[in-house]
C-alpha cells in the first residue's frame, strides 16, 4: 500500500466517523426529563365574607368600639379626647388596648352575664361575631369557641369581648 | 417544581442551616460591624426656627447662657421680657463638646416639618413631602433597629415630640425595606399625659394573670384565623407583650404623678416659667431615667412664637438653652448613660433677615422663615450644631466658626456613633450627608 492509498483510507474513516457522530447527536436525541411535582403549591385560603382590606381610622375605631359596647353613640368631647390621645402614642395596639379596657371599666357597658353565655353558648358566639366582626362564625370557629368556653371555666363574656375588641380583625373592615 | 430542583433546594437549605445557623432576629448574619463610640445617642431638635444672629452670634447678648460661654448682656430693650431662671450647676455646654457655629440646612423648603424630616432621615426634602404620611426615606430609628445586633426592642428607640400635626409620622418611613417594624416608640406628652387623656385613659380594667391567659388564648385563636389578612405594621410600631406591660406601668405611673401635681414644676423654675419645650424635655428625661434608651430624639419648637413676638422668641430661646443643659445633666445623673452618651443639638432651620410687620410690646419686629434671599445670603438656612459627649470621644471645648457640616450629616453621625453606619446599604448611604468626624477624637 502506497502512501496515497493510506492517506485516502484515513480520510474516509474520518468522514465516516463524523457522519456517525452527527447522526447520533441528532437522530438519537434523549427525551427531555419528565417533570415530577413533589411539593404542594401555595394556595391562598379565604373565607366568604371575611375580606376586610381596610384599616379603621382613629375616629372609626373609637366610635365603633363605643357603639359596640354601650349601644349608643359616643359624645363628641370624649371622642375628641380619645382621638387626641390615640394620635399621641405610636404603638396603636397598646393605645387601643388601653381604650378598650377603659370602656370595659365604664358603667353602662352592655356585657352578657356568665349565666346568659352558658345558657346557649353557640348563640352567644354567633352574636359576638356579628356584633364585633359583622359576620357569623364559620363552622370551625363555632366549634373552636364552643369547645373553649365549655372546657375553660375561667372564660367570661367580658374576656371574650376584650379579646374580640383587641384582635387584629377588629382593626379592619 | 421538578425532582432535581426539589432535591437541590433541599440540599441548599440543609447546607445553609448547617453553615449559618445563627441568623440574627434582624435578618442579618452578623452583628453590626462598626465599633461604637458610645452606647447612647440623644438628638435634640432645637427647633422652631432659630436664627444664628440671636443664638451663636449673640447679637442681642448671650441669650443661651446654659449653652454658650460669654457674659454678653442681653439688649436692654428686650431684657424686661426675659424670665429669670435659676442657675444650673456646671459649665456652659459649649465647653464640653464641639460647636459648629456655621452649620447649614442647605436644601428644601425652610419649613418646620421639612427641617425635622431632613434631620431625622439624613435626606433633604427637595422634591416631595406628604405631611399626611410617613417620610419616604427611612428614619434614623429604622436604620438603628434594623442594623443593630442583637436586635433591640422598640423601648430602645424613642421619638418625643412637642406637637401632633404631622410629627407623629416621623417614627418610621414607608420604605419597603424598613417601615413600622423598625420604628421608634412615639409619644407627644403634651396630649398623652394631660388632664383630658387622663379622663378617658387612666381608669382601665385590670385583669389578673389567669384572666390575661384566658383572653390571650382567645385572642390568639382570633388572630390566627385572620392571619392571612393582617399586615404587620398596620398598627404602627409594635412592642412585645412584655414591653407593652412595662409601658402600661410607665404610663400609669405618669398619670398618677401628673395628677398629684408632680409635673407642675418638676425643675423648680416656677410653674409659670415651664413652657411646652421644657415639659417635653422633662418627659424625655423620664424616658431616659426609666428605659435608658440607646436612641432618643426630642424636639422643642416654642421659639416659633417669633412669627408674632420677637422678645418672647428670645425668652423661649433662653428656656430652650436651659432645657438642653438640664437634659444633659439628667443624662449624666443616669447610671448606664452617664459618660456613655453623645448628645447632638441643632435647629431644623433659621429665620429670615428681614422682619415682618408685627411689632411686640418691646418694639421689636417679628421674623418669619420663608427662605428669603438677601443678596445671595439665606439666613433661614444658617444654623448651628452642638455635639457633646464623653472626654476621649467628643472633642471638648472646640469651636468651628467657618461653614462646616449640614443637616443631612446628623443621621450618618448617629449611625457612626452607634456603630451601624457601614451596615446601612450603600444605596441609602449615598443619599445622606457625611459623618461629622470633626467633632470626634
Amino acid at each position: 500500500m502506497n502512501m496515497l492509498a493510506l492517506t485516502n483510507s484515513v480520510k474516509y474513516k474520518a468522514v465516516l466517523l463524523l457522519i456517525l457522530s452527527v447522526g447520533i447527536a441528532t437522530g438519537c436525541k434523549k427525551e427531555p426529563p419528565a417533570s415530577y411535582i413533589y411539593d404542594v403549591n401555595n394556595v391562598t385560603v379565604s373565607q366568604d365574607g371575611v375580606s376586610k382590606p381596610n384599616v379603621k381610622s382613629t375616629v372609626e375605631f373609637i366610635s365603633i368600639a363605643y357603639s359596640d359596647l354601650f349601644g349608643n353613640t359616643i359624645d363628641q368631647a370624649t371622642l375628641t379626647d380619645l382621638g387626641t390621645a390615640y394620635l399621641a402614642f405610636g404603638d396603636k395596639k397598646l393605645v387601643e388596648d388601653l381604650i378598650i379596657r377603659n370602656f370595659l371599666n365604664t358603667q353602662g357597658a352592655e356585657i352578657p352575664t356568665v349565666a346568659e353565655m352558658n345558657a346557649n353558648v353557640p348563640l352567644f358566639i354567633i352574636n359576638t361575631y356579628k356584633k364585633f366582626y359583622n359576620r357569623e362564625p364559620n363552622e370551625f370557629e363555632l366549634w373552636q369557641f364552643t369547645n373553649l368556653i365549655t372546657t375553660d371555666t375561667s372564660v367570661t363574656p367580658e374576656l371574650v369581648y376584650y379579646a374580640f375588641m383587641t384582635s387584629n380583625e377588629y382593626r379592619y373592615y | 417544581m421538578n425532582r432535581r430542583k426539589f432535591i437541590k433546594q433541599s440540599l441548599l437549605a440543609t447546607a445553609g442551616a448547617t453553615a449559618f445557623p445563627y441568623i440574627l432576629p434582624s435578618g442579618r448574619l452578623f452583628a453590626a460591624s462598626g465599633a461604637r463610640k458610645a452606647d447612647h445617642v440623644v438628638f435634640c431638635l432645637f427647633a422652631g426656627g432659630v436664627r444664628n444672629f440671636e443664638s451663636v452670634h449673640k447679637m442681642d447678648g448671650n441669650i443661651m447662657p446654659h449653652i454658650l460661654t460669654g457674659s454678653e448682656a442681653i439688649s436692654p430693650d428686650i431684657a424686661g421680657g426675659i424670665d429669670y431662671l435659676p442657675p444650673l450647676s456646671g459649665s456652659p455646654l459649649q465647653t464640653i463638646g464641639t460647636l459648629f457655629k456655621e452649620f447649614r440646612y442647605n436644601q428644601g423648603p425652610t419649613g418646620h416639618f421639612n427641617g425635622h424630616t431632613t434631620a431625622m432621615t439624613g435626606v433633604y426634602t427637595t422634591t416631595d413631602l406628604n405631611i399626611k404620611a410617613p417620610p419616604v426615606n427611612p428614619t434614623v430609628f429604622e436604620y438603628y433597629r434594623k442594623h443593630t445586633s442583637p436586635a433591640t426592642s422598640a423601648l430602645n428607640a424613642w421619638w418625643v415630640s412637642n406637637a401632633l400635626g404631622p410629627y407623629p409620622a416621623l417614627n418610621y418611613s414607608t420604605d419597603s425595606n424598613y417601615g413600622a417594624l423598625y420604628g421608634a416608640n412615639y409619644v407627644q406628652p403634651g396630649s398623652f399625659i394631660s388632664q383630658s387623656a387622663y379622663n378617658v385613659l387612666a381608669n382601665p380594667k385590670n385583669f389578673n394573670s389567669q384572666q390575661l391567659t384566658s383572653s390571650s388564648k382567645i385572642k390568639n385563636m382570633l388572630d390566627k384565623n385572620f392571619g392571612s389578612q393582617y399586615k404587620p405594621g398596620d398598627a404602627g410600631v409594635e412592642n412585645t407583650s412584655t414591653d407593652a406591660a412595662t409601658l402600661n406601668t410607665f404610663i400609669s405611673n405618669c398619670y398618677t404623678t401628673a395628677m398629684s401635681g408632680g409635673y407642675d414644676d418638676p425643675w423648680g423654675v416656677g410653674a409659670a416659667n415651664m413652657n411646652n419645650d421644657m415639659r417635653n424635655v422633662f418627659f424625655a428625661e423620664n424616658i431616659i431615667t426609666t428605659f435608658k434608651p440607646e436612641l432618643l430624639v426630642v424636639n422643642m419648637q416654642d421659639v416659633d412664637i417669633c412669627h408674632s413676638d420677637f422678645t418672647s422668641y428670645c425668652n423661649n430661646l433662653k428656656k430652650a438653652s436651659y432645657a438642653l443643659a438640664h437634659l444633659w445633666q439628667t443624662i449624666q445623673n443616669t447610671p448606664g448613660m452617664a459618660n456613655n452618651t453623645v448628645l447632638i443639638a441643632t435647629p431644623e432651620h433659621g429665620r429670615n433677615e428681614t422682619a415682618n410687620t408685627l411689632m411686640d410690646q418691646y418694639g421689636r419686629y417679628a421674623l418669619d422663615h420663608t427662605g428669603e434671599d438677601v443678596n445671595g445670603r439665606i439666613l433661614s438656612r444658617e444654623i448651628f450644631c452642638l455635639i457633646l459627649g464623653p472626654y476621649g470621644v467628643v472633642k471638648q471645648n472646640t469651636l468651628h466658626s467657618t461653614p462646616m457640616g449640614e443637616s443631612i450629616d446628623i443621621v450618618p453621625t448617629i449611625a457612626d456613633v452607634l456603630g451601624f453606619y457601614t451596615d446601612i446599604p450603600m444605596s441609602y448611604r449615598n443619599k445622606m450627608g457625611s459623618i461629622l468626624t470633626q467633632a470626634f477624637v
